[in-house]
């Protein structure tokens, strides 16, 4: 009887599994159809446009292209940690991009200074970390003590964030040599490359190592338990001796640190600049994709792997579609959108249908 | 058979929902035209549910519906209304951010809405209110005139009202009779809902008494004592007898003292409530839902802020402590609703079997990691214990039936091996077993010397199980009573809000009641 029903619990759980697995598969036709059809219509050749995609971010004939799709993922997998970890406690927490930037900014104070090889890296992961977090942690202390809604305060925090890390990079660390970019993190605070030649570190590993830490702490620690009963019935979570706010807060920081990561490890990791550029062209954008990969993933951290490495690799190939199919850019731009589109949408879909179940406090 | 001033006549209604639950089992309900009509009952006695049909908003599962003579099927509320059925419900159906004239006219084509027309309308009813106000700004009592207009305005002149007073204060009450009378006065027929005894008998001219589904009996308003219709009410049969030993209560071990408490909308939902907890007792609260009990348990449990008076628990000071601190000094609370607060139906029978325990040393490691063997174990435990019927551990609550769901809650609070059990509503919606199965257990625990506050709709299930017993009504107790020194009489005259003390002799001097 035990194991029978405990049978039967398995083939539900992998029921779920597979419609869940039909729904990318399907998502992902739909999204390349779409596009395909685009191009099409555009006077572009999609099969074409398509392969040179592929064999510019997954093939294995030159290492180079998966380096490049991985380096992509790296960035984007950390911020959709932090998308991630909100949602798990309830929260909409479209923060990642503006606590990346300072993420970033910690770096970088800490490339401005005079110190002992060695301790460049872990000061910059350090500082890096907990500017981010403290980031995220004012649109919590907003949301907790003051009702504010995180989305809002969020968006607006990501703009301050984009013009204080913009006005730290020209008046504040400007690079003596290069005026496009910040002071670059000295030598020996770089990470070590995986792959010679390519934009590919030891970042990447730090994001994987990231991702298992944080799904370690959301389903086996008790912070994680209390994250999640929070976000799935605040009301039951208060009965369980739960302090939702603190949970939440708790949700911010964390989630703080992980884009902190992501911004750290742009500037410790990726070739060639080491540091902040114009217009913080080499981060912008990440916080948002990482949503798209949280939502891909269905907003869970083993989710986020594959997802981010797929977006990647749409990144990656772009550069493939405009030399060898000749797709502009701004069609290849096009064509991501549209595919993310159709992948993230069921899961933004099933998320803003709970939340407003939810404030109707209704159960289905 | 009905007569020529018969305006309602609803023959031989059953309703039958889809979980198989009957609500209604062969009613017969007359109306006559321009007449306030009390529907009176105890929760679940189908007052709404029959009002329900009448405005369309249900189909019943067989009987026939007659409108001024003519046979009627509603297929939806707004058939009724062009037959000019209306209905007021409890919780009201206004937009917030609307005004009050924005409101009335929602919904409405372009060419009927007339301003002038709904101001004479506030003229000739003594309807009065601030049409450019939004409603949000609005106390209680005006949102519900508003909702009055807004049916008179759409030519309603058979007008229901479900339980209209829960929320209103004495005096908004007074203006709301005035206002009924006013348009009893216009040849409007009004049909009350409601479980008050008294204000049936202020406002109404004859009443149906309706009792698990049935008509216990119509008469004349006038014609009526509260005696009479508090047992009519109340009067049932008992199902089942449940066996127990005497109470050999033990100390105080929860007391409170002069609680006061609000409700989500602001005014008292509990009104110095005071009494004490014994160790090896149950004691009850009874009382129609609605009249705070709610509010009591959340301000006794931590989820809701005590406003003056006093908690204490095993002689220490709990007043507004969180729930975590009361559940480590032995409270345990099986709540009222087990969806909404007892469980996090998306997470698994597991993590569901420690909420509120997941802190203790069993069940977390140096690093606060979960430590999910001892929690799995824990689990199973409950699930053989309480014979719950599980796919497994690690299925999520929601699969499970919600007897078993409710046996979960159960089980988890009771291996807290606690102190005090405050048990709101334990037998919800559980079929005969499953209440008879945790009934015993609330017993067993009484036994054993835990001190048990019982709290239920379930009049059948207080007054069995209870030791002592209170009688709630509008935030303040009636009376305390041994349940065996009752006459249902007398526990239908509190429920519907006379206090013990006016009751005292009242067999032998009726004068006393009826000067009150």
């Amino acid at each position: 009887m035990g194991s029978l029903s405990s049978l039967k619990g398995k083939l539900v759980l992998l029921k779920g599994t597979l419609e869940k697995l039909v729904e990318i598969i399907f998502a992902i036709i739909v999204g390349f159809v779409i596009a395909g059809l685009m191009m099409y219509m555009g006077g572009f050749d999609p099969i074409k446009a398509y392969a040179a995609m592929f064999e510019t971010s997954l093939s294995l004939t030159d290492p180079y292209y998966i380096a490049m799709t991985l380096s992509f993922a790296t960035p984007v997998m950390l911020t959709a940690l932090t998308f991630a970890i909100g949602v798990r406690a309830g929260l909409f927490n479209i923060g990642a991009e503006g606590q990346m930037y300072m993420g970033a900014l910690g770096a970088v104070i800490v490339a401005s200074w005079t110190l002992p090889g060695p301790l460049y890296l872990p000061l910059a992961f350090i500082v890096g970390s907990l500017l981010a977090a403290a980031w995220g942690l004012i649109a919590g202390l907003l949301k907790v003590l003051r009702g504010v809604n995180e989305v809002v305060s969020t968006i607006m925090l990501n703009w301050i964030a984009f013009w204080i890390v913009e006005y730290a990079r020209v008046y504040v660390y400007p690079n003596p040599i290069d005026a496009s970019k910040t002071i670059s993190m000295p030598p020996p605070g770089r990470l070590p490359l995986l792959i010679r030649g390519t934009e590919l570190s030891v970042s990447f590993i730090i994001a994987i190592i990231t991702v298992f830490i944080v799904y370690y702490l959301l389903w086996h620690m008790v912070l994680g338990y209390e994250i999640r009963a929070t976000g799935l019935n605040p009301t039951a979570a208060r009965y369980g001796g739960i302090n939702p706010k603190k949970t939440m807060l708790w949700a911010f920081i964390i989630g703080g640190i992980a884009a902190g990561l992501a911004g750290v490890s742009e500037i410790t990791g990726r070739p060639p600049s080491y540091a902040i550029t114009t217009g913080l062209s080499n981060l912008f954008g990440y916080g948002f994709d990482g949503i798209a990969v949280s939502l891909i993933g269905a907003n869970h951290p083993l989710g986020i792997i594959p997802a981010a490495i797929f977006i990647g690799a749409l990144s990656a190939g772009s550069r493939g579609m405009q030399t060898t199919a000749g797709v502009p850019l701004e069609m290849v731009k096009a064509v991501q959108g549209i595919i993310v589109w159709a992948l993230a949408m069921p899961g933004l879909i099933r998320l803003i249908r709970r939340r407003m179940i939810r404030r109707r406090g209704v159960e289905l | 058979m009905p007569r020529n001033d018969t305006i309602v006549y609803m023959k031989d209604i059953v309703k039958v929902y889809p979980d198989g639950t009957v609500a209604l089992r062969g009613v017969d309900f007359e109306v006559k035209k321009g007449e306030i009509h009390g529907l009176l009952g105890e929760n679940g006695a189908g007052k709404t549910t029959l009002m329900k049909i009448l405005s369309g908003l249900l189909r019943p599962t067989s009987g026939e519906i007659y409108i001024r003579g003519r046979k009627v099927h509603f297929k939806s509320a707004s058939e009724a209304l062009k037959h000019g059925i209306g209905m007021v419900h409890q919780h009201l159906a206004l937009v917030p951010a609307f005004t009050a004239y924005e409101n009335i006219i929602l919904g409405l084509p372009g060419k009927v809405i007339d301003r002038k027309k709904i101001e004479e309308l506030m003229e000739t009813t003594g309807l009065k209110i601030p049409l450019d106000a939004k409603v949000e700004d609005l106390p209680f009592g005006v949102r519900q005139r508003i909702e009055i207009l807004k049916m008179l305005y759409r030519n309603v002149d058979i007008l229901i009202l479900d339980e209209p007073t829960t929320n209103l204060t004495p005096i908004e009450t007074k203006e709301l009779f005035e206002t009924l009378r006013n348009l009893k006065k216009q040849g409007k027929t009004i049909i009350f809902i409601t479980h008050k005894l008294r204000e049936v008998l202020e406002v109404t001219d004859r009443v149906t008494v309706l009792r698990r589904g049935r008509v216990v009996g119509v008469v004349e308003t006038s014609k009526a004592t509260p005696e009479m219709l508090a047992k009519m009410m109340v009067g049932r049969e008992v199902v089942f007898r449940i066996e127990k030993k005497p109470a050999r209560p033990g100390e105080p071990v929860l007391v409170v003292k002069d609680l006061w408490v609000r409700s989500d909308l602001g005014g008292w939902a509990v009104k110095g409530v005071s009494f004490a907890v014994y160790s090896g007792e149950i004691f009850g609260i009874a009382g129609v839902e609605g009249n705070g009990q709610s509010e009591l348990v959340e301000a006794i449990t931590g989820l809701r802020r005590v406003e003056k008076g006093q908690v204490i628990l095993m002689g220490r000071d709990v007043t507004n402590k969180p729930p975590s601190e009361l559940y480590r000094m032995g409270l345990s609370h099986i709540p009222e609703d087990r969806q909404k607060l007892g469980l996090v139906l998306d997470m698994t029978v597991a993590e569901n079997s420690v909420l509120g325990i997941h802190r203790l040393k069993k069940f977390i490691g140096k690093l606060l990691n979960m430590k999910w063997k001892n929690i799995n174990v824990h689990a199973k435990k409950i699930i053989e214990r309480f014979e719950i019927v599980a796919p497994g551990v690690r299925a999520p609550a929601r699969s499970l039936s919600g007897g078993n769901q409710q046996k979960l809650v159960v089980g988890r609070e009771l291996s807290k091996t606690p102190v005090v059990i405050v048990a709101a509503q334990p037998t919800r919606g559980l079929d005969v077993a499953a209440t008879e199965y945790i009934r015993k257990i609330l017993i067993k625990m009484r036994d054993e010397g835990k001190a048990v506050l019982l709290v239920s709709a379930d009049l059948d299930e207080v007054l069995q199980l209870s030791d002592r017993v209170a009688i709630m009504y509008e935030g303040e107790f009636m009376g305390i009573a041994k349940p065996e020194e009752l006459t249902e009489e007398q526990i239908g005259l509190m429920m519907g809000g006379y206090h013990m003390d006016q009751l005292k002799n009242t067999s032998s001097n009726r004068k006393v009641l009826e000067a009150s």
